[in-house]
């Protein structure tokens, strides 16, 4: 459709001065985001990894060391080793909780009955809070002697102070605070599902659980994969949270990949370290990528 | 009871046990910050205080300066908004109506950033506003957030939505493409425009980790870094001067803003958010 000017311009026998600013305007719009992205994103990303390739510390310059900080971070650091671990208990957990209750609260809220739009408001809100706000909520409500859940449940549960359990905390305040993203996502997909396949299933013969599977869960897909990605990628990164409810404890408890790399990079002021943890964290994210559009494909194809 | 009744009391019942859960911690976090510490460190449950206190919000805000940080916030998250819907819409426009060499490849690249974790450019980036003398100022912060690339993506995504001749018809008036995209383009665009900029005004008001690197002093530092001072609370820490009512005071009113704006724009809020969800 763009084209239409141009070729009309053509037509109209107009100059060649007239033509090429009609040719650049594309790049003057491009332009300006362009700029931005290259200089604060694409470039720092690009140089983020090379830096991940020297051993450079924050004074003097840096000295090229091929694959060594890599050699080092998966053979000899075993506190990399810990926070690897972490972030995938972590992600583990908290991604299948935070679907299958996204989807839960949104089928639960999606029912023609009043007082929905009140529970949606309700679930959405604490994501409007900040998480360094969630952190220091939780980190009372948490608490082992006056805390609101041990009190409730009449278990001096050591939440945040223990080994065992710190993860665990950082999982419920989590859930708690980012299920009502996942539940707006998901209702959004809902809304998109033609009113008509339900009537051809009830005809059909179908009862709930049926039109459930046949219909709201296949033509869900595009949304499952969407939010699915979009909490793997949140998980992997979470940092907010652990920083302020446990910054990392005890000991190295609840110690997880982005954590690891801000004291790598920002306080012990190792540079290459840090941004070579950064592109193993990158390098997770794309294998998870590419595992789950596969799957996501091969899905499409049994079902077509 | 018929059946449908029964069923009709249980959603209710599932609704209220929903809303209680999602409420009890905001609930509480007020209803300890207005108890003395007395009452505090008390094992009973007691959701209305016995004495209700203003003591711990006035040693906050003297302790902290919980303004600036809020205003601090403002300033960014405002001018990193308007930044991002001024750069997205020129370029999603671009993207979804105009043929150039390199488009494809140019949208490709910016796409693929979603997959590279922030973490990877913050030591470059810390380099780059230090080497310019910009660490610790507002500009560390908007800068970064101009670069984002879902709002690029979800403005091109509107345009290939809408149909094209309104702009064509202005073109054969003559129109300039810069002038068909403000008078014409933009106003079709609002609910486009209102989805990527409460997305972008929310992720840049709660935003920390980059934030947190680049701050250093009170007049640049967002209301979640400064919240993270609150740390006396953690377990195993010692416990510093700081009580457990004046810091609940401080998470209050930090939430207190951003609960209010999403309650009286929860429409747009919650169609903003499910826009990010729409599938490329």
């Amino acid at each position: 459709m763009a084209v239409l000017p141009q070729t009309a311009r053509r037509a109209a026998g107009i100059k060649d001065g007239a033509r090429t600013t009609a040719r650049a305007t594309p790049y003057l719009f491009v332009l300006p985001y362009i700029l931005v992205f290259l200089l604060f994103r694409l470039g720092p990303s690009l140089a983020g990894l090379g830096i991940s390739l020297t051993n450079w510390q924050a004074v003097g310059s840096p000295q090229w060391v091929g694959l060594r900080n890599f050699e080092a971070m998966l053979l000899r650091d075993t506190v990399f080793g810990v926070a690897l671990r972490n972030t995938l208990v972590f992600s583990v957990i908290t991604v299948p909780v935070l679907l299958v209750m996204g989807l839960m609260l949104a089928l639960f809220l999606n029912q023609r009955m009043r007082g929905r739009a009140v529970g949606r408001v309700a679930v959405f809100t604490p994501y409007v809070v900040m998480s360094t706000v969630v952190g220091v909520v939780w980190t009372w409500i948490l608490d082992k002697d006056f805390g609101l859940l041990n009190a409730y449940t009449g278990v001096a549960t050591p939440w945040l102070v223990s080994e065992r359990f710190a993860l665990a905390g950082i999982i419920l305040a989590t859930v708690w605070w980012t299920v009502g993203y996942n539940m707006v996502l998901f209702l959004a997909g809902l809304q998109d599902i033609p009113e008509e396949l339900y009537e051809a299933a009830r005809i059909d013969g179908a009862n709930t659980v049926n039109a459930f599977r046949f219909v709201t869960l296949p033509m869900l897909a595009p949304t499952m994969f969407v939010v699915l990605m979009l909490t793997i990628i949140n998980s992997f990164q979470i940092f907010d949270q652990v920083y302020v409810m446990t910054s990392g404890g005890p000991g190295t408890a609840t110690l997880t990949l982005v954590q690891y790399i801000y004291t790598q990079s920002f306080q012990y002021q190792k540079f290459g370290y840090g941004s070579a943890i950064a592109v193993v964290l990158f390098l997770i994210l794309v294998v998870v990528a590419i595992f789950q559009t596969r799957a996501y494909r091969r899905g499409l194809e049994g079902v077509s | 009871m018929s059946k449908r009744t029964l069923s009709r009391i249980a959603w209710y019942a599932v609704l209220v046990v929903v809303i209680v859960l999602a409420l009890a911690p905001i609930a509480w976090m007020l209803t300890t910050s207005l108890k003395p510490e007395s009452e505090i460190i008390s094992t009973g449950i007691q959701w209305i205080p016995q004495t209700f206190t203003l003591e711990h919000f006035q040693s906050i805000l003297n302790r902290y300066p919980m303004a600036q940080w809020t205003l601090n916030s403002l300033i960014v998250s405002t001018a990193a908004t308007l930044l991002v819907l001024l750069l997205d819409s020129l370029a999603g426009y671009a993207f979804a109506r105009m043929q150039f060499r390199g488009r494809g490849i140019l949208f490709t690249i910016i796409l693929s950033m979603l997959f590279v974790p922030i973490q990877i450019t913050v030591v470059p980036l810390f380099i780059l506003f230090s080497r310019m003398g910009l660490t610790d100022t507002y500009w560390a912060m908007i800068l970064p957030a101009g670069a984002n690339v879902t709002g690029v993506f979800l403005m091109r995504q509107f345009f290939l939505s809408v149909p094209a001749e309104l702009e064509e018809a202005a073109r054969i008036d003559g129109a300039s493409s810069l002038r068909i995209w403000w008078s014409v383009v933009l106003p079709l665009a609002r609910p486009a425009l209102t989805a990527v900029a409460i997305l972008t005004f929310l992720s840049t008001w709660n935003s920390f980790f980059w934030p947190l690197i680049v701050t250093r002093t009170d007049a640049a530092r967002t209301l979640p870094v400064g919240i993270a001072q609150f740390l006396s609370l953690r377990p195993g820490m010692v416990q510093g001067q700081q009580s457990i009512g004046q810091s609940m005071a401080g998470a209050a009113l930090a939430a207190f803003l951003p609960i209010i704006v999403f309650v009286v724009l929860q429409r747009y809020f919650i169609e903003g958010i499910a826009r990010s969800g729409i599938k490329g």
